[in-house]
């Protein structure tokens, strides 16, 4: 079934001007875009077997996703062995209605959270508040996003766009509405002690953890989190309910693939061997446990994933969300994440807002947002062929007659001329004849149909008055 | 710097682009000109027209396999010829959709236009045989034994482009090849990063590609502070786009096809008039 996602449903041309206009927001995702795709290079520069373990991982997440009913199944009772209960939610619309039948169930009044892409998919906060639950996120990233309204611009670091003085700023009004000293100053350890000393008070008193999931282990039934910041540590353990919710893709057999698979988001995302916090949840408190929930639900959630297998894009599955093909795309590093209008931007939301979602949502992304220069592909470490899908997906959108009916016809003309020697040159002359019009100071300056975006900032030579075939006819032609 | 080594001449079949053959022919002139000193024997497959690697990003696949086609079969028959004979790709870009793109699409158009298994094998079959015989430029160039000119001391900043480094794997290789004629190479500052050119992704989004090009510009004035003196690629589709939007920004840094300087190297010691010379070369209206 189908897939369902939030979307900005401002048109593709607003969202982009609104970026390339953002020049603060251009700046910093240029600067730590480089930043961490320079970080990963030279990780795994320093780590030489960087690219063995790569590969592994790369093997057991294919296989896991090849297998992946059965994994689940595994997981599912395991977890209910103890002690949790399992939910499999089809669409994102099921995955809310379970979760606000548990927090109603424990008439719950507030919550606070882990970073999850899963949630932002689900767009979890708005439905918690519309139902008079408050909602606090505790990732320090998704935290400055929440005390801004806005959404994360990147799949990893959430607040990726956000440059130290509009945190401050952000902060200080935070500290004016909750009657609390602001930060010192605004320089980084100011900032993050701000931000702990005003999440602990939060953590104390909510009724309800909800957290994502980077892995899920089938063999024992446990949900494996990587943060670097402890606060999984924190969701998982105070309150006395917990929610985990997590795209059934996540699954891997067992400990060892486990072992092979966990430290590639931080590798690849940041340049760091492993993430500095790794957060286990495997089961409700026990009698002689300390630690833990007293009640514990993990929902599974699909939303169009499982439609992915058995087809030639199965390997999207695969991804692990370290954001490192955001971080070297050219289109990312001008445009930043707001502009996909997808909780998933870069080559991999290109790839898999259409997929999910049957092409319902956003279908612009594939042709719009991608010069295919292949740079995600070269990046990402788990062998996805993003480049390979976005030309596929273009593909796809011409098929279904998706394209503007002048576009298509352009494209059909220009195979038809051109596919044989003689309609090639025929056409050549008639652009040599036609472009006078258009030339200025030996230059083409503006064109029509198709080619006519060109000419809005850049120039062209004319056509050459001798054509290389010409000047081969005129100069060899006759040797041969 | 004749390398006759087998004893005969070795033949190259040029495939020129249609980008060069109609916007920049002085750049497959100069190809010319450099493989015919070094010995080779230069054919021009004049039914060629273009790889429709346009079509083929686009989604257009159809269209795409149409041009794939027609390719095939002229490179098929004038390799045909001689055994040893090579195809002489002026383009990085061009020469990935050959080697990399056809065998695949031209299955599967053979499939999707209703033709048998057998036949479409026969289709993939083909475009594997004859792309095993493409080479970019530059990279035909470095494996011939060339005398090292002297230096010129003339400044020159390179692009590699996207699908030359990334589906190719050629990375250093026409840098090498330049200082081995005499230039000295100014580095590029994220010299990875996409001109922003993609076909015809200029022209549907062109802010987007705009402001990466302009990105490039701007490493490209680094590499002007650090004493490049013009810029130039082994593929001349991201050099038409850098070039294009210099001058519409009235900036005349000089832009030429690799070929060119080679070429201008082997007649002599190379000066920077002579290069600006090459990147103005104008039309008449
Ligand atoms: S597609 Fe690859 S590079 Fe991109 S987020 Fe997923 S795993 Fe990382």
């Amino acid at each position: 079934m189908d897939g369902q996602l939030p979307i900005d449903t401002r048109p593709w041309p607003v969202r982009r001007d609104a970026a390339l206009h953002d020049q603060t927001m251009q700046q910093t995702i240029g600067v730590v875009t480089k930043r961490l795709a320079n970080a990963k290079v030279t990780a795994y520069a320093a780590y030489p077997e960087a690219n063995h373990w790569r590969q592994r991982a790369v093997e057991v997440k294919r296989q896991s996703i090849r297998q992946l009913e059965e994994h689940l199944a595994t997981f599912t009772q395991q977890v209910e062995s103890h002690g949790g209960k399992v939910h499999r939610a089809t669409t994102a619309a099921d995955a809310i209605q379970t979760i606000l039948e548990v927090a109603q169930h424990h008439q719950v009044r507030s919550v606070i959270k882990t970073k999850s892409m899963v949630t932002e998919e689900l767009e979890l906060n708005r439905a918690l508040e519309n139902a008079g639950i408050a909602v606090r996120e505790t990732d320090l990233g998704e935290y400055i996003i929440q005390l801004a309204h806005e959404k994360p611009s990147h799949i990893l670091a959430p607040a990726l766009h956000k440059n130290r003085e509009q945190i401050h700023a952000l902060f200080d009004q935070d500290a004016l509405v909750y009657h609390t000293e602001p930060p010192a100053s605004e320089d980084i350890v100011a900032l993050t002690q701000y931000a702990r000393r005003r999440l602990r008070e939060e953590f104390l008193a909510a009724d309800m953890g909800v957290t994502g999931g980077n892995f899920l282990v089938a063999e024992t039934g446990t949900v494996v989190l990587i943060t670097n910041e402890g606060n999984a540590d924190m969701v998982t353990t105070l309150p006395r309910l917990l929610v985990s919710v997590v795209g059934v893709e996540k699954i891997v057999a067992d400990w060892s693939g486990l072992i092979d698979v966990i430290q590639q988001p931080a590798l690849s995302g940041v340049g760091q061997r492993l993430s500095s916090y790794t957060t286990l949840v495997s089961g409700t408190r026990g009698p002689d446990q300390w630690e833990g929930p007293d009640e514990w639900h993990v929902v599974l959630l699909d939303n169009g994933r499982t439609q992915l297998k058995d087809t030639p894009f199965e390997d999207v599955l695969s991804c692990i969300r370290c954001g490192a093909c955001l971080n070297v795309c050219p289109v990312f590093r001008q445009v930043g994440g707001h502009a996909y209008g997808s909780v998933y931007p870069g080559p991999i939301g290109i790839v898999e807002t259409p997929l999910l979602t049957n092409f319902e949502v956003l279908p612009e992304l594939p042709s719009a947002l991608c010069t295919l220069c292949h740079a995600c592909g070269e990046a990402c470490p788990m062998n996805i062929d993003l480049p390979g899908h976005i030309v596929q997906l273009r593909q796809m959108k011409q098929e279904r007659h998706m394209n503007a009916i002048g576009v298509t016809r352009s494209y059909r003309w220009w195979a038809r001329f051109w596919a044989t020697p003689h309609g090639y040159r025929r056409s050549m002359r008639w652009a040599r004849w036609g472009q006078w019009w258009f030339v200025r100071h030996g230059r083409i300056q503006s064109a029509p149909g198709l080619a006519g975006g060109w000419f809005k900032t850049r120039d062209m030579p004319p056509v050459a008055s001798m054509t290389f075939h010409e000047w081969w006819d005129r100069t060899r032609g006759k040797r041969q | 710097m004749m390398s006759e080594e087998e004893g005969r001449s070795q033949t190259l079949q040029l495939f020129a682009t249609c980008l060069i053959d109609l916007f920049r022919p002085q750049a497959a002139m100069a190809a010319v000109d450099v493989m015919e000193r070094r010995g080779a024997t230069v054919e021009f497959p004049t039914a060629q027209t273009c790889c429709g690697q346009f079509s083929y990003n686009a989604g257009y696949h159809r269209e795409a396999a149409d041009l794939a086609r027609h390719w095939v079969a002229v490179f098929d028959a004038a390799l045909r010829r001689d055994s040893q004979a090579r195809v002489i790709a002026l383009s990085g870009s061009c020469a990935a959709m050959v080697i990399r793109e056809y065998p695949s699409l031209l299955y599967h158009d053979a499939l999707d236009r209703g033709d048998s298994v057998d036949e479409a094998e026969r289709w993939q079959e083909r475009a594997e045989r004859v792309g095993k015989r493409v080479i970019e430029f530059t990279e035909w160039l470095a494996h011939e034994a060339t005398a090292e000119l002297p230096t010129s001391g003339i400044g020159v900043t390179y692009h590699n482009g996207c699908h030359m480094r990334r589906m190719l794997g050629i990375t250093s290789v026409p840098e090498t090849v330049l200082q081995s004629h005499g230039f000295s190479i100014v580095p590029m500052e994220e010299a990875d990063q996409c001109c922003g050119f993609g076909g015809t992704y200029s022209m549907t989004e062109w802010p987007v590609s705009t402001a990466i090009a302009d990105q490039k510009l701007q490493a490209l004035g680094k590499s002007r502070e650090m004493g490049a003196q013009c810029l130039t690629s082994a593929d001349f589709g991201c050099l038409a786009h850098l070039s294009g939007r210099l001058s519409r920004r009235r900036d005349p840094f000089p832009v030429v096809y690799i070929a060119e300087l080679i070429a201008l190297a082997d007649r002599g010691p190379v000066t920077v008039e002579a290069v600006q010379q090459m990147a103005q070369h104008k039309e008449e209206g």
